[in-house]
C-alpha cells in the first residue's frame, strides 16, 4: 500500500484537516460578524443620538461581570487543552466541566437581561437601536449556544474516556471555536454597550 | 434606423463631455477588440492541426508579459483620471443654479414642486405638478431629488443624466438644457409593478414660454 | 472523530464496497457522484431559468399579447397567456436568481469543484465526504424552497435579483409576500451549503495533494477553484447578513432599510454588492480555469505564463473586494467614493488582460485540434473579451451615468455570464464527459450545438448594446410605453427571434447528453491525451479513484510537445530521467 492516509505519499500536513476546517469556518464567521458589526456602525455613527432618548440604558455592570465569566471560560478551555496534551485527563474533564458551566452562566445572565430589557420597553422594533442590539447580541448569543452544545458533546466524549494525549483533536477543534466566540464578545461589548 | 446605432442627440451642457468619453472608450475598446480577435483568428487558422505538425514548446515570455501589463494599466488608469473631472463637475459641484425645484418620486409618478412667485421652495405658494417638468432653456436648473417610498431613478437620456431618488435622502442634481423640446423622463430603477410606464415629460422652453406657463399655473392654483 | 476523517474511509483502497442504490446514487459520499448530482440539478434548473427568459423575450418583442401555449396559467399571474407587469418582474428576478445561484454556481463550483479537485490533485476523496454530501442536499433544499416560491400566493420575488430595499423590504411595495421571504430563506440555506463546500475544497487543496503535487504544479482549474472557494467563504456570509436583516424588516417589524424608522436604504446595496461583485468573479474564475485546461490540451502547448495566470486570478480575487461601489455610481452614494471605485474597477481590467493575452499566447504556434470542447473554450475567450470591454464603459463614472440600468448592462451581463461562464461550461461538459460517464459525447452534435448557440448568442445579445445606447431601460415590460423606444422596437423583435433560436439550440445539448449517456462511444482511458491526473485513473473510477497506490507527480500539468519527449504530451505522473527531471 503506497499511500497511508489521505496525504498519499506525502508527509503529514502541517495542520490536520479538522483544525484547518475550523479555522476556515471561522474566517467565514468573521465575515458574518463583520457584516453585522458594519451595519451596526452605520446606524450608530449616523444617528444624532445614540442611544436614542427615551429607551432604557443597557446594563453595564452586570455585563462587565458577564464579560469576565466568558473570558474566564476561555481560560478554563485553554487549561483543558493543556491538560489533555499532558495526559492529565481528570483535570481536563474538570476544566471542560467548568467551561460548560461558565458558558451556560453567560447565556443565562444574557437571557435574564434580555427579559428585563424587554420589560423596560426595549424591543426589536424600537428603532435601529433596539433592532441592532437584539440582532447583533442575539447573533453572538446564538454562537455561544452552539458552542456550548458542541462543548457538551466533547465533554460527554471526555467523560466516556475517548481522549488521551495521543488523541485529542476534537477537544482542540472545539476549543478554537470557543476562543473565537470569547474573542468576539469584548469587541461587541465595547461597541454596543458604550 | 441607422441613426439609432449611436447615442441619441445630446442636449445638455455636459452631454458633449460624456459623449466624448463614450466615443474615446468606444475606439479604445474597438481597437483592443480588433487586435485580440484578429490575432486569435490568425492563430486559429495558421496553427490548426495538420499531419506531422508539432506545437512549439513555449512556456511564456516575461518581457512580453510586463509589456502588455503596463500598457493596459497605463491606458486604464489614464482613462480613470481623465473621467474624474467630468464626474466631479456633474455630481460633486457644478455651477450655481438659476432656477430651483424639488422633485419627489413616488410609486409611480414624478412630483415636481415649483417655488411660488416668492421664488422660495418650502413656502405656502409652492405649486406641485405631477410629471410635467418645465424648465427654461440655457439656464442652470437645480433640484433636490427624493422619494416617498422606494428607490426610483430620474433619467433623461438626451441630457445624459441619471440619478437615483432615495427615500430619506435629498440629492442635489443640476443640468442645463441647450435645446428646446419635449423629452421623456423615464424611471430607470425598478420600483414595483408600475415601474414600466412611470414617466414624466421634460419641457425645455424659451424663457418667455416658461414664465408664461408658470404664471398660468400659479393663477389656476 | 479522528483528525483525518478521510483516512478512516479509504484505507482499504481498491475494494469496491457494495453500497445499496440509495448510498450510491442518492446519499452518496463519493465526490464524483456528488459532482454528477450537482450537474443534473443545475441542468434541470437551467431549463426553468431559460424558460423564464423565453417568456420575457416574447413579452419584449410583442408586448401585452398572449404567449403561445400559456393559456393555462391562472390569473392574476397571466391573463389568458398575456403577461402582466408584476409577473414580468417576477420572471427576470427568478431568471437571474436561478441562472446565477442554481445553474452557474452549482455547475462551476458544485459539480466541477467536486469532481475535479480530488481527481486532479491525486486524492481519494474530499477531506470531509459526509460534509460534502450534506452540502449537496442542503443546496437541493435551497433549490426546492426557491421553486416552492412559484406556488405561494402573491407569486415569487419580484424585486430583481438584486432585491433593492425598500422595494423588497415592504410587501405592499411589490405585492409579493411569501415569495420574497422564501427567496431570502432559500439563499440563506444556499449560503450554508456553499460554506460547507468551500471548507471542504480549501482543506482538500491544502492538505490532500498527492506526493509531488506542489502548489505550482496544480492545474490552473484547481487554482481557480481554490481561489473561488476562498471568495465564496468570505462573500456569502455578507449576503447572509443582508438577507437576515431584510427578513427581520419583513417579518420582525424592524426598520433596517426603511428611512421612516431611521433605517438606511443604501446599506442594502453596500452589503449586497460587497457580496455581489466577488460573486460575479466566483462565476468567471472557474470558467477561466476550465478554459485554460481545454485550450492547453487542444493546442498541445504549455499554458503561456502559467505563474502569471495563477497570480492574475489571485489579483482578480483580491481586487474584487474593493470595486463593489461601481454598481452604485448613480445610487446617491457620495460621488467622491465613486471616483475611487472607478479607479479600482479600471485596474481590475489589468489581470484580465494578462489572462486574455496569455490564452492567445497559448494557441500561438500551437497544434490546434478543433474538437467541440475546444471551440467552446475559444468562444469563451472571445466572448469574455467583449463582455469585459463593455465593462470598461460602465466603469467610467460619467459614461455609466447614461448607460446604468439600460440594456447596455444587460448585454454586459450576458456576454460575461453566457458568453463567458456558460460557453466554458459547455466546453467542460464535453471535455470531462468521458471521465464523468465513461462515454464520449457526440462530436458532430456538439459542433452543431456550438455553431447555432454561438451565432444565436451574438444575435441575441450584441444588439442589446445598441438598445442601451438608445437609453432603453432594463426591467421594463413594455418598451412601447415610451415614445423614444418605439422606433427601435424592431431590434427587440430581432433579439427575441434570435433568443428563441438560442433556447431551442439547447435541446441539441440536451439530446447530445442523453444520447451519449446511453449510446455514446465508450471512452478510452485518456481520450484527449491530456497530462493531468484525472486521466490516470480507470476510465470510470470507483470509490477511491485509483485502484493501486496514489500517483506521484513529477512535473507541472502543461508539458505538451516538450522537446524532451517524443509524444506530444507528458502526464504529470510519468517520470522522465535526465535533464528534464531537473528542469521541472
Ligand atoms: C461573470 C460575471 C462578470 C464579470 C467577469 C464582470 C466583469 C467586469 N464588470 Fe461586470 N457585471 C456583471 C457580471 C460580471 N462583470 C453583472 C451580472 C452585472 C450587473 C448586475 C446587475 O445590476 O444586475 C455587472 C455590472 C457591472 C457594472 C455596473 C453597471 C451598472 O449597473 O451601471 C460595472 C461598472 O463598472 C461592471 C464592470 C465590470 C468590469 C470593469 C469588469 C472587468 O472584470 C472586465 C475585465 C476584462 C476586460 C477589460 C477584457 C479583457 C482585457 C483586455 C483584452 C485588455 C485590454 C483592455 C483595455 C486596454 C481596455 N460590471
Ligand atoms: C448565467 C446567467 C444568465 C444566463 C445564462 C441568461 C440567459 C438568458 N437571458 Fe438573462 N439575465 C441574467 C443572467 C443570465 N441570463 C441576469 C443576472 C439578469 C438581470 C436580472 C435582473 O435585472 O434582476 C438577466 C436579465 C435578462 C434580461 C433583461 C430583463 C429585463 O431587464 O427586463 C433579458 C432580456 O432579454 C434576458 C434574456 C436572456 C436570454 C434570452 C437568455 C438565454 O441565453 C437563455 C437560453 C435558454 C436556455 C439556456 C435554456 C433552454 C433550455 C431548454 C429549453 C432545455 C434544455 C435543457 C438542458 C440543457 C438540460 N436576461
Ligand atoms: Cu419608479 Cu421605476
Ligand atoms: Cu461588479
Amino acid at each position: 500500500m503506497g499511500d497511508g492516509g489521505p496525504g498519499g505519499g506525502r508527509e503529514a500536513p502541517i495542520i490536520s484537516n479538522g483544525r484547518l476546517a475550523v479555522l476556515i469556518l471561522l474566517a467565514g464567521e468573521t465575515m458574518l460578524f463583520a457584516g453585522f458589526i458594519g451595519s451596526f456602525l452605520v446606524y450608530k455613527l449616523g444617528a444624532p443620538f445614540w442611544p436614542p432618548p427615551g429607551l432604557p440604558r443597557l446594563p453595564i455592570q452586570i455585563t462587565w461581570a458577564n464579560t469576565f465569566v466568558l473570558l474566564a471560560s476561555g481560560v478554563t478551555m485553554h487549561l483543558a487543552v493543556r491538560a489533555v496534551r499532558r495526559n492529565r485527563l481528570a483535570r481536563m474533564r474538570l476544566m471542560l466541566g467548568i467551561t460548560v458551566l461558565l458558558g451556560t452562566t453567560f447565556l443565562v445572565v444574557q437571557g435574564r437581561e434580555w427579559v428585563r430589557l424587554i420589560e423596560h420597553g426595549l424591543h426589536l422594533t424600537s428603532g435601529t437601536y433596539g433592532a441592532t442590539f437584539y440582532t447583533l447580541i442575539g447573533l453572538h448569543g446564538f454562537h455561544v449556544l452552539c458552542a456550548v452544545l458542541w462543548l457538551l458533546g466533547v465533554f460527554a466524549a471526555a467523560m466516556a474516556g475517548r481522549f488521551t494525549a495521543f488523541r485529542y483533536a476534537p477537544v482542540e477543534i472545539c476549543a478554537i471555536y470557543w476562543y473565537f466566540v470569547c474573542a468576539v464578545w469584548p469587541v461587541l461589548f465595547y461597541l454596543v454597550y458604550f | 434606423m441607422l441613426e439609432h446605432f449611436w447615442l441619441p442627440e445630446g442636449i445638455s451642457t455636459f452631454s458633449p463631455r460624456i459623449d466624448f468619453l463614450f466615443t474615446l472608450i468606444f475606439w479604445i475598446t474597438a481597437v483592443v477588440w480588433a487586435l485580440v480577435t484578429i490575432a486569435m483568428i490568425v492563430f486559429m487558422v495558421k496553427y490548426r492541426t495538420r499531419p506531422g505538425r508539432k506545437a512549439t514548446y513555449i512556456e511564456g515570455n516575461p518581457r512580453l508579459e510586463i509589456l502588455w501589463t503596463t500598457v493596459t494599466a497605463v491606458i486604464l488608469i489614464g482613462l480613470a483620471l481623465l473621467s474624474r473631472s467630468t464626474w466631479a463637475n456633474i455630481k460633486e459641484n457644478g455651477p450655481p443654479g438659476d432656477v430651483f425645484y424639488k422633485v419627489t418620486a413616488k410609486q409611480f409618478n414624478w412630483e415636481i414642486t415649483y417655488p411660488g412667485p416668492d421664488g422660495k421652495l418650502g413656502t405656502a405658494d409652492d405649486v406641485t405638478v405631477e410629471n410635467d417638468f418645465h424648465v427654461p432653456v440655457n439656464k442652470v436648473v437645480r433640484f433636490e431629488l427624493t422619494s416617498k417610498d422606494v428607490i426610483h431613478s430620474f433619467f433623461v437620456p438626451w441630457i445624459r443624466l441619471k440619478q437615483d431618488a432615495v427615500p430619506g435622502r435629498q440629492i442635489h442634481v443640476w443640468f442645463e438644457a441647450t435645446k428646446k423640446g419635449q423629452y421623456e423622463i423615464p424611471c430607470a430603477e425598478l420600483c414595483g409593478f408600475g415601474h414600466s410606464g412611470m414617466k414624466g415629460t421634460l419641457y425645455v422652453e424659451s424663457e418667455q414660454d416658461f414664465q408664461h406657463w408658470l404664471k398660468d399655473k400659479y393663477s389656476s392654483k | 472523530m479522528s483528525s483525518t476523517p478521510a483516512s478512516a474511509i479509504h484505507v482499504g483502497h481498491a475494494e469496491h464496497h457494495e453500497l445499496g442504490f440509495v448510498r450510491t446514487y442518492i446519499f452518496s459520499t463519493d465526490h464524483k457522484m456528488i459532482g454528477r448530482q450537482f450537474l443534473f440539478m443545475a441542468l434541470f434548473m437551467m431549463a426553468i431559468g431559460g424558460a423564464m427568459a423565453m417568456l420575457m423575450r416574447w413579452e419584449l418583442a410583442f408586448p401585452e399579447t398572449a404567449v403561445p401555449f400559456m393559456h393555462w396559467v391562472p390569473e392574476p399571474y397571466m391573463y389568458d397567456g398575456a403577461i402582466p407587469p408584476n409577473t414580468y418582474n417576477s420572471m427576470f428576478t427568478m431568471h437571474a436568481t436561478i441562472m446565477i445561484f442554481f445553474v452557474v454556481m452549482p455547475i462551476l463550483v458544485g459539480c466541477y469543484g467536486n469532481f475535479l479537485i480530488p481527481l486532479m490533485i491525486g486524492a481519494r476523496d474530499m477531506a470531509f465526504p459526509v460534509l460534502n454530501m450534506l452540502s449537496f442536499w442542503v443546496g437541493a433544499v435551497a433549490g426546492l424552497i426557491m421553486l416552492a416560491s412559484f406556488f405561494v400566493p402573491g407569486g415569487p420575488a419580484a424585486a430583481g435579483w438584486t432585491s433593492y430595499a425598500p422595494l423588497s423590504a415592504v410587501p405592499v411595495y411589490t405585492g409579493v409576500d411569501w415569495g420574497q421571504n422564501l427567496w431570502c430563506i432559500s439563499l440563506i440555506v444556499l449560503g450554508v451549503s456553499s460554506l460547507m463546500g468551500s471548507i471542504n475544497y480549501i482543506t482538500t487543496v491544502i492538505n490532500m495533494r498527492t506526493k509531488g503535487m506542489t502548489f505550482f504544479r496544480l492545474p490552473l482549474v484547481i487554482w481557480s477553484l481554490f481561489i473561488t472557494a476562498i471568495l465564496l467563504l468570505l462573500a456569502l456570509p455578507v449576503l447572509t447578513t443582508a438577507l437576515a436583516l431584510l427578513l427581520f424588516d419583513r417579518l420582525g417589524g424592524t426598520h433596517f432599510f426603511l428611512p421612516a424608522g431611521g433605517g438606511e436604504p443604501l446599506l442594502w446595496q453596500h452589503l449586497f454588492w460587497f457580496f455581489g461583485h466577488p460573486e460575479v468573479y466566483i462565476m468567471i474564475l472557474p470558467a477561466m480555469g476550465m478554459a485554460s485546461e481545454i485550450i492547453a490540451t487542444f493546442s498541445r502547448k504549455p499554458i503561456f505564463g502559467y505563474r502569471a495566470m495563477a497570480y492574475a486570478m489571485a489579483a482578480i480575487a483580491f481586487l474584487s473586494w474593493i470595486v463593489w461601489g461601481h454598481h452604485m455610481f448613480q445610487s446617491g452614494m457620495n460621488p467622491a467614493l465613486g471616483s475611487g471605485f472607478m479607479v479600482t474597477t479600471m485596474i481590475i481590467g489589468v489581470p484580465s488582460a494578462i489572462k486574455t493575452f496569455n490564452w492567445l499566447g497559448t494557441i500561438y504556434k500551437g497544434n490546434i485540434h478543433y474538437t467541440a470542447a475546444m471551440m467552446n473554450a475559444l468562444a469563451f475567450v472571445a466572448m469574455f473579451v467583449i463582455g469585459g470591454l463593455s465593462g470598461i464603459f460602465m466603469a467610467c463614472t460619467p459614461v455609466d451615468m447614461f448607460i446604468h440600468d439600460t440594456y447596455f448592462i444587460v448585454a454586459h451581463i450576458h456576454y460575461v455570464l453566457f458568453g463567458g461562464s456558460l460557453f466554458a461550461i459547455f466546453g467542460a461538459i464535453l471535455y470531462w464527459f468521458p471521465k464523468m460517464f465513461g462515454r464520449m459525447m457526440n462530436e458532430t452534435l456538439g459542433k452543431i450545438h456550438f455553431w447555432i448557440t454561438f451565432i444565436a448568442f451574438n444575435c441575441t445579445f450584441f444588439p442589446m448594446h445598441i438598445l442601451g445606447m438608445n437609453g432603453h431601460m432594463r426591467r421594463i415590460y413594455n418598451p412601447l410605453q415610451y415614445d423614444f423606444l418605439k422606433p427601435i422596437q424592431p431590434i427587440n423583435v430581432f433579439i427575441s427571434i434570435s433568443a428563441f433560436v438560442l433556447g431551442a439550440a439547447q435541446f441539441i445539448l440536451l439530446a447530445n447528453i442523453i444520447w451519449s449517456l446511453a449510446r455514446g462511444k465508450k471512452a478510452e482511458a485518456n481520450p484527449w491525451r491530456a497530462n493531468t491526473l484525472e486521466w490516470t485513473t480507470p476510465i470510470r473510477p470507483g470509490h477511491g479513484n485509483w485502484d493501486g497506490p496514489l500517483p506521484v507527480v513529477h512535473h507541472g500539468p502543461y508539458e505538451y510537445s516538450s522537446p524532451l519527449t517524443t509524444e506530444d504530451y507528458l502526464p504529470q505522473n510519468v517520470e522522465i530521467t535526465g535533464k528534464a527531471a531537473v528542469a521541472h
